[in-house]
């Protein structure tokens, strides 16, 4: 439904999109993940039409995107990262106004706006300013306006930011039921259990390009997360790093291959690890005894921190 | 194809005339202050220019003084929208960027003829205004409309918050508008002003005006073409503006 294959697009000597390259497919969300200034709104704002490139290929429904946007934008429903609603006009009058864009009419109009309420709890507010909202609320009715034309292509930058559970809970829900009935989803975000929850494969962009693409089980198969063990003692929570080390070596002494992964952090040992148990078990076989075990699973900044690391080893 | 076109204007067209009515106090007071301004102020341009001329001057200066205080209208719809964040996801609908601007103009341009209109037949009702040809003087307003709905936009593509769009419309209003005649007539003006008043579209507004309402149709012509002509640089100004404000790069 989507390729997008080299676009480049500079900002005078910065290169915001350096190459990137992403295909999605009918029915598939795709978690479009990575830092601030990685390339994901500008790849958005490109495949929007608000931004053209300086090279590269977009093809949306097997239409060219660059060269006719307009069609291109037909399939498409987006929901920008900044709000972008008319704050004095209602719910109801922002969501007729972009289901008219999309070409409803109506009997197909007044059942979208319905539908969509429905779908993200906006039914009791349809007639309330768009100003007066909650914040969550406003998130829904932005997401709406997204989702109301029925598009093929569903691109949502950051819908969840700052919002409530109710919101999140409820846009995920019609995210997921977009993409049951085949409508592609590119969704960018920060959160990694949104993109489980949605059942997303990651694509993760770094400077402009996407570096690595798959389902989330096979990239974050094998990252490091981390042990954390809480030792008796307040001195060591109070000493500096280098002091703390050493507290902590005296009190907890580890073998040579978990002392290498190992840091005191406020009052803490942590210790990277990507077989947790079994790095307990050592860790209690050399006599080392925390009041408190705690074990972090590996998120997106271990992923990006991964990454990095392959692509400067590749370099 | 093309119902689609026309549905989806029809649907922008309704949609901002439906911010306009949403927030009726800009647009009220443009219609009412220009109606109390010549009630109140036609004795004296009639007692300076006699009964007919002065009731002629008064309205024209009253149309011209108010219309170019109410390029607000245009100026605020085009802000508000960059202020929104809707104006780049208008852009990023389906809608033709052609849709758009009709959807976005008719109803502010209507309001700016609706402004005319109203001084126009108030003076007629109450004060005895007549109108030579009424047809001339329609194209007349009409012109002078679509100059204001494009310097309006321009200025609302140029300036970046609510308050420098006052200020703009507030101090440029007057501004344009005195070097115009409009207030006070060129003829009572220090000579250099009459030298600088074609450049300024108030000149050019009181003339077609003045034309139009005495029967000077070549007048007239002339003067609302060289309206015309201000209209599209200011609109050439907003569509250069724009074209290089889609995206996150708009400056606000």
């Amino acid at each position: 439904m989507l390729v997008a294959s080299g676009l480049i697009k500079r900002y005078g000597d910065r290169r915001a999109l350096d190459g990137f390259d992403l295909t999605v497919s009918a029915g598939e969300i795709t978690g479009l993940v990575g830092h601030n200034g990685a390339g994901k709104t500008t790849f958005v704002e490109i495949v929007t039409g608000l931004v053209r490139p300086d090279s590269g290929r977009v093809t949306v429904g097997g239409v060219d995107a660059l060269g006719d946007s307009r069609q291109a934008r037909r399939l498409i429903g987006v929901a920008p990262q900044e709000q972008a609603l008319y704050v004095t006009a209602t719910v109801h009058d922002n969501l007729r106004l972009f289901a008219a864009l999309a070409g409803l009419r109506g009997s197909r109009l007044r059942q979208a706006i319905e539908r969509v309420a429905e779908d993200l709890r906006l039914s009791d507010v349809l007639g309330q300013r768009a100003g007066l909202l909650s914040g969550g609320q406003r998130r829904r009715t932005q997401a709406a306006a997204a989702l109301i034309g029925e598009p093929r292509l569903l691109l949502l930058d950051e819908p969840t930011a700052g919002a409530d559970p109710e919101t999140r809970q409820a846009l995920l829900a019609a995210v997921r039921a977009r993409a049951a009935a085949g409508v592609a989803v590119v969704y960018t975000t920060h959160y990694l259990p949104e993109l489980a929850d949605l059942g997303a494969t990651l694509a993760v962009a770094r400077a402009g390009r996407v570096i690595a693409r798959g389902s989330q089980q096979n990239l974050m198969h094998g990252l490091p997360g981390e042990l954390r063990l809480r030792l008796d003692g307040a001195a060591i929570g109070r000493a500096a790093t280098a002091a703390a080390n050493t507290l902590m070596a005296r009190r907890c002494p580890l073998p040579p291959e978990l002392a290498g992964r190992a840091r005191a952090v406020d009052g803490e040992l942590r210790i990277s690890s990507a077989d947790p148990p079994a790095d307990l078990a050592a860790v209690l076989a050399a006599g080392c005894t925390p009041v408190s075990v705690d074990v972090r699973k590996p998120d997106l900044d271990d992923l990006y921190r991964s990454l990095a690391a392959e692509v400067a080893h590749a370099a | 194809m093309r119902r689609d076109a026309l549905s989806r204007t029809g649907a922008l067209i309704r949609h901002n005339v439906m911010l306009m009515l949403r927030e009726p106090g800009p647009l009220a007071s443009r219609m009412i202050l220009p109606l109390v301004f010549l009630l109140l102020l036609h004795p004296l341009y009639e007692q300076a220019q006699g009964q007919r001329n002065g009731i002629t001057q008064a309205v024209v200066a009253t149309i011209v003084t108010f219309s170019m205080l109410a390029m607000s209208i245009a100026g605020s719809s085009i802000l508000t929208e960059r202020i929104w964040h809707t104006w780049e996801r208008l852009r990023a609908s389906a809608a033709h960027p052609a849709e758009l601007l009709v959807g976005k103009a008719t109803p502010v341009l209507a309001a700016l003829v609706l402004q005319q209109g109203a001084v126009l037949a108030f003076a007629a009702a109450v004060l005895g205004l007549r109108v030579a040809e009424v047809p001339l003087l329609l194209l007349v307003m009409l012109a002078w409309a679509v100059t204001l709905t494009g310097m309006g936009a321009a200025l609302g593509l140029l300036v970046s918050s609510l308050s420098s769009l006052a200020a703009c419309y507030d101090i440029g209003g007057m501004l344009l508008s005195s070097l115009g005649g409009a207030l006070v007539p060129l003829a009572a003006m220090p000579i250099w002003v009459r030298h600088v008043a074609p450049v300024s579209p108030g000149y050019w507004a009181v003339s077609a005006l003045e034309a139009a309402l005495r029967g000077d149709t070549s007048r007239a012509l002339i003067a609302s073409a060289v309206l015309l002509a201000f209209g599209a640089c200011a609109c050439l100004i907003a569509g250069l503006r724009a074209a290089r404000s889609w995206g996150r790069t708009s400056g606000l």
